[in-house]
């Protein structure tokens, strides 16, 4: 790999930036096909009754309705990663979102108008909305097509993993401390709402979709085992995608259904949600109630962590019920822990299902750890970044589920932040006054280098060039904002050595594009990274020859800059820069036995003797490796780590926070694009921040409450602190140029650093989320009655 | 969500306009930031909305300004409002309360007219004139005006003292006290987020002293704690004949529980009664204080 790097590690803006800000961009929701219906779904009224009858004739007779369908009318399997999710419900109903017939229409108002004539009776029950309740033996069950695999009927899935020896560790604590932290409802509120337009050709019984999702090859084969059809029937283009956040991981109802309707009219049809839609009937992140115990032996060190987690799991499973995965990494190896015992269930109940978000679960662990590691430090009378320092990863460290961190920038992150934030300075906050300051700590550890969940956690590139020198690169990965099609683009150029605007990518086609797993677990820029890597590599070899024998000479050792490979002088191992500068200040038009031009090599490859095409591909698979059924195994190719330190200032008259000052430390490896990287580490801490202090989806009764903006407080960008980012680059040797992955680790431990920060201004103990005023409030009114008492 | 609009573009035109559906549906809108969220809440079949934007007369975008007081028109933008000198400099109350209103889009659009009419317990710029203890100009059908105090102008959650054959066409601020010399006056709104948010409750108050700092005239407005905003006149009262320098904590006190005694909050997602009230009590006695503005 080059040293001199000329275009990683620049500033370049996104290059889609323009046409996302100009709306040039095309979404779903610009899609417009000739002879396009609209389609809409009619969901329960109620989140669990039985349903007696389904009554759409009213709604067939509705001049401008083209298509009405129910469970009935349809031959699908169940989709969800466990299959126990039915497209049409039938005879019962589950959860709010419940979809029970399906419209197509020539517009929008007659397909909402036919809604309204679907008569639907409905016998109400009493459901369940508590996972604990729905555990209790005599809980009727909530989903009738998974069951008896676990030890109750409500449990959808379970985990148990173990390191070390607990009894042992237990005995030589001198603190031992538990609590039990409950996590919120949130949800993505992604930019562009739930969009899907398909169209399906009865000539040749092809289905033409254009979707949104994260995972455009899993979602193929799931369609196809929803709707019986061959998978390579159909094909996924997805356009600009508006926000995924892991909203897009599963494949959920209103997408089948769209396919059928268009199956069912031979016409395209859309869906497109209302935001109101959009809060209801989007997956959330899991709600949990985290019991967890930990202990430290009298110097501080870390000695065992034993944890217990109920997920409300909703009324069906998505991806996200496997969040353990990546939760039971936080508690097993973020810091050194010499035994740790985990359990997670995930329960049934009559609530709207949860899915996968950003932090997949970790955010939740890393808030109840995080503040956990806090009230050690307290009873052990030491101070919260020595504790933390002391415990800290390391490089080198097989952790005792058997992560191996080859690179391991947990300690500089540590020192980093604790510096600059002067954390030992500011953490006793002044007694009196209205606003009180208070500063908190928290670190996290994440997946880097993909995740080893799937059969392959791989991507396929294919890279060409064209005979005027531009390249494509078509790759597997997908777009969903965070700027992968940039810093490929920037792969190409730098290794290339063309002109960033000389580099297309293709992206968004299922039947073009190779293989990728999906765009989650921040795997992006390093495994489609690496792979294209790999087939510049290849593709090289190639150019290297014909260059070689252009040049007439026996080298292959070659330097590609300015549009021009070059001769490299092999003799010294230095490449022939100053041959090179004399050369470019040459006129170009006199042949030089130093260098070629690209476009030209590419020419004689195509035109010459014997005929041969620039192109390339490669599959790259990480190093990765499964874990085996104890969970044990490294299953990252590399690993993140970040620290935060933030200052709060509370108003102890409204028990408002104000975040002022939010210190980050990244280990992100390299950085390849520092301005993409900023975009990450902004985006993701207002999104941790919502998540510490003000965003929750309300649900009564399996109602959502608050399904809008007005009252889903989501920040804007008004309420971006002072972010001070500090990446630290460890350089491994795995990732592309030395780079892990960046996506998701911003917002993971934001909100723990916050509600460390809020107790350390006020004295108080928070072991909820989010850390809304009336709680504070709450807790400074309580503190002064036991003070009272106490007087 | 579907209805006709008409735009009148002068006052004649509008009366026109009014006189010609009175038998029918029909309702004003401004900038429409409420009309429009409320018509998708309940859509209302065969409606007409008069669209009072393009009406280009003084009686509805003037600022006039008299010995007696100021006048400007319902049809002023929050913007306008907010980045009004003589507003900001005289009637701080009320330029704080558009200045935090929504966010710069909406403040475009947003009119004053509006936020009275709407007649919402959280209306930022009402709560405002209510501490400044405004009137409000309604126009008739007929062209004849009328005075109506804006206390008395609101009758409950979302409803007014209007008729179907009159509209709100400007807003009476009257002028300080002659002998006052400093003023207090400010708009405390708590809510979550720094923009887009709607009050979990409010403060507005508009105190006037005399050149020795003694307290001659006070007005204090609550929102978002009652079915319409209220004005605290006994809180205001006690105030008078009092230095604004020299309140005492006890006396902060006394004032705060004395606003309170408007307050009859309910629980909503927003926040609890007894949040409501926590806060507006703090916040009434931090007017004394010299951090009286909410951090946020
Ligand atoms: C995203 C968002 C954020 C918001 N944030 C805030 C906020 O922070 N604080 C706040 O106070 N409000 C807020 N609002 C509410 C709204 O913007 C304000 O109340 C605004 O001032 C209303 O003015 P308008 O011109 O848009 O009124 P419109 O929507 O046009 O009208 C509102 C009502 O008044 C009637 N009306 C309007 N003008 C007249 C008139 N001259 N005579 C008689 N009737 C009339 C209309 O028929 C309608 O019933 C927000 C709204 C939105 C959509």
């Amino acid at each position: 790999m080059k040293k001199n790097l000329k275009v990683i590690g620049k500033p370049i803006p996104k290059h889609d930036a323009r046409s996302r800000i100009t709306g040039e961009a095309v979404y779903g929701h610009d899609i417009v096909l000739p002879h396009m219906l609209h389609g809409v779904i009619l969901r329960t009224e109620h989140p669990s009754a039985i349903i007696e009858s389904i009554d759409v004739s009213a709604a067939k007779k509705l001049p401008g309705v083209v298509c009405v369908i129910t469970a009935d009318d349809v031959d699908v399997n169940n989709i969800s990663y466990k299959r126990d999710h039915p497209i049409l419900k039938k005879n019962e109903v589950n959860c709010i979102r419940d979809e029970i017939a399906a419209v197509a229409a020539e517009t929008k108002e007659i397909a909402r108008q036919a809604l309204k004539l679907i008569k639907v009776k409905y016998k109400i029950r009493k459901g369940i909305y508590d996972p604990h309740e729905a555990l209790k033996k005599d809980a009727p069950q909530i989903n009738k097509f998974i069951g008896g695999k676990f030890s109750n009927k409500n449990i959808a899935e379970t985990f148990h993993y173990e390191h070390g020896n607990l009894a042992e560790e237990k005995k030589k604590s001198a603190v031992t401390i538990t609590r039990r932290f409950t996590l919120p409802r949130v949800t993505h509120a992604c930019m562009a709402t739930s969009n899907i337009t398909a169209h399906y050709t009865k000539t040749d019984k092809k289905l033409l979709l254009y979707s949104s999702t994260q995972v455009p090859f899993l979602y193929q084969r799931d369609m196809a085992h929803a709707l019986k059809m061959n998978p390579s029937d159909i094909r996924i283009i997805q356009p600009v995608i508006g926000g995924g956040f892991g909203s897009k991981l599963d494949m959920y109802p209103f997408e089948p259904i769209c396919a059928l309707l268009s199956i069912k009219t031979g016409r395209p049809v859309q869906i497109l949600y209302s935001r109101e839609e959009e809060f209801i009937a989007s997956p959330t992140r899991q709600p949990m109630i985290i019991d967890l115990t930990v202990g430290a032996d009298a110097k501080g060190n870390f000695t065992f962590r034993e944890i217990n987690i109920i997920k409300d799991n909703g009324a069906y499973t998505s991806w996200g019920a496997t969040t353990p995965f990546v939760i039971m990494q936080a508690f097993s190896s973020l810091y050194k822990i010499p035994a740790c015992c985990f359990d997670a269930m995930a329960v049934y109940t009559n609530n709207v299902f949860a899915g996968s978000f950003r932090g997949y679960g970790n955010p939740q662990a890393t808030f109840a750890l995080e503040r956990m590691i806090d009230l050690l430090a307290d009873e052990l009378g030491m101070g919260k970044a020595e504790i933390r320092l002391l415990n800290a990863n390391e490089k080198g460290e097989v952790t005792g589920q058997g992560l191996h961190y080859e690179t391991c920038g947990h300690k500089e992150c540590l020192e980093t932040v604790i510096a600059k934030s002067h954390f030992k300075k500011k953490k006793s906050p002044e007694k009196s006054g209205r606003y009180k300051r208070g500063i908190g700590l928290a670190s996290m550890l994440h997946v880097g280098g993909g995740a080893k969940i799937y059969r392959s956690d791989g991507c396929g590139t294919t890279v060409k060039i064209d005979p005027y020198g531009f390249c494509t690169v078509i790759t597997g990965s997908t777009e969903i904002g965070q700027g992968s099609e940039t810093v490929l683009a920037m792969m190409a150029a730098e290794e290339l050595g063309i002109d960033l605007n000389k580099i297309k990518i293709i992206n968004t086609d299922t039947d073009v594009k190779p293989w990728d797993v999906g765009v989650h677990a921040s795997r992006t820029s390093f495994v489609a990274g690496n792979s294209l890597l790999g087939a510049i590599k290849i593709l090289k070899e190639k150019l290297n020859k014909k260059a070689a024998q252009l040049l007439n000479t026996n080298d292959s050792y070659f330097d590609y800059e300015n549009g021009n490979i070059y001769l490299q002088n092999t003799n010294g191992g230095e490449p022939a820069n100053a041959k090179k500068n004399s050369v470019l200040k040459k006129n170009s038009e006199i042949p030089d036995s130093s260098f070629v031009k690209l476009d030209k090599v590419v020419r004689e490859m195509h035109f010459g003797e014997p005929n041969e095409l620039a192109i390339a591909s490669y599959f790259y698979e990480p190093s990765s490796k499964f874990q085996d059924k104890t969970f044990k195994g490294n299953v990252s190719g590399t690993y993140a780590f970040a620290s935060q330190s933030i200052e709060v200032e509370v108003d102890t008259y409204t028990g408002n926070v104000k975040v002022l000052d939010i210190y980050v430390a990244q280990d992100v490896g390299k950085v390849l694009n520092p301005l993409l990287l900023d975009g990450q580490i902004e985006g993701g801490i207002l999104q941790g921040v919502g998540y510490a202090l003000s965003e929750e989806l309300l649900v009564k009764e399996g109602r959502i409450l608050n399904p809008n903006f007005h009252n889903y407080k989501m920040l804007t960008a008004a309420d971006i602190p002072n972010i001070h980012f500090y990446p630290v680059e460890t350089n491994d040797k795995q990732g592309p140029y030395g780079a892990k992955g960046v996506g998701e680790a911003p917002l993971i431990p934001t909100a723990a650093a916050i509600a460390n920060a809020v107790c350390n201004a006020l004295a108080i103990e928070l072991l909820d989320l989010p850390v809304t005023p009336e709680k504070i409030l709450k807790a400074l009114a309580e503190k002064e009655k036991l003070k009272k008492q106490t007087v | 969500m579907d209805f006709n609009i008409i735009t009148p573009v002068t006052v004649k035109e509008l009366l026109g306009t009014m006189k010609k559906f009175q038998k029918k549906k029909f309702r004003f809108g401004a900038g429409c930031t409420d009309l429009l969220m409320e018509l998708k809440r309940n859509p209302e079949e065969n409606l007409t909305v008069i669209n009072l934007s393009r009406v280009k007369d003084p009686l509805f975008t003037g600022i006039k300004k008299s010995a007696a007081g100021f006048r400007f028109g319902a049809m002023l933008t929050a913007h306008k409002i907010m980045v009004n000198e003589e507003i900001r400099n005289n009637f701080k109350v009320l330029h704080e309360a558009a200045e935090s209103l929504a966010s710069t889009q909406i403040r475009q659009v947003a009119t004053v007219g509006g936020n009275v009419c709407t007649a919402s317990p959280s209306g930022d710029m009402a709560c405002a004139l209510v501490a400044l203890e405004a009137d409000c100009e309604i126009l008739g059908i007929t062209g004849k005006k009328g005075m109506v105090p804006i206390t008395g102008f609101f009758t409950g959650v979302r409803k007014t003292v209007l008729k179907k054959n009159e509209l709100l066409c400007g807003i009476f601020v009257p002028a300080k006290n002659k002998k006052s010399k400093n003023i207090y006056s400010g708009f405390v709104k708590i809510g979550t987020r720094q923009s887009m948010e709607c009050s979990v409750v409010s403060l507005a108050y508009h105190i006037q002293a005399d050149a020795g700092g003694k307290i001659i005239h006070a007005g204090v407005a609550i929102g978002s704690s009652a079915p319409t905003i209220r004005f605290a006149e006994d809180a205001a009262h006690y105030l008078v004949g009092k230095k604004f320098e020299n309140i005492s904590v006890n006396e902060r006190k006394e004032f705060a529980a004395r606003v309170l005694t408007y307050a009859t909050p309910i629980d909503d997602l927003r926040a609890t009664a007894w949040y409501r009230k926590e806060v507006l009590f703090n916040i009434s006695k931090a007017i004394f204080e010299n951090d009286a503005k909410n951090s946020r």
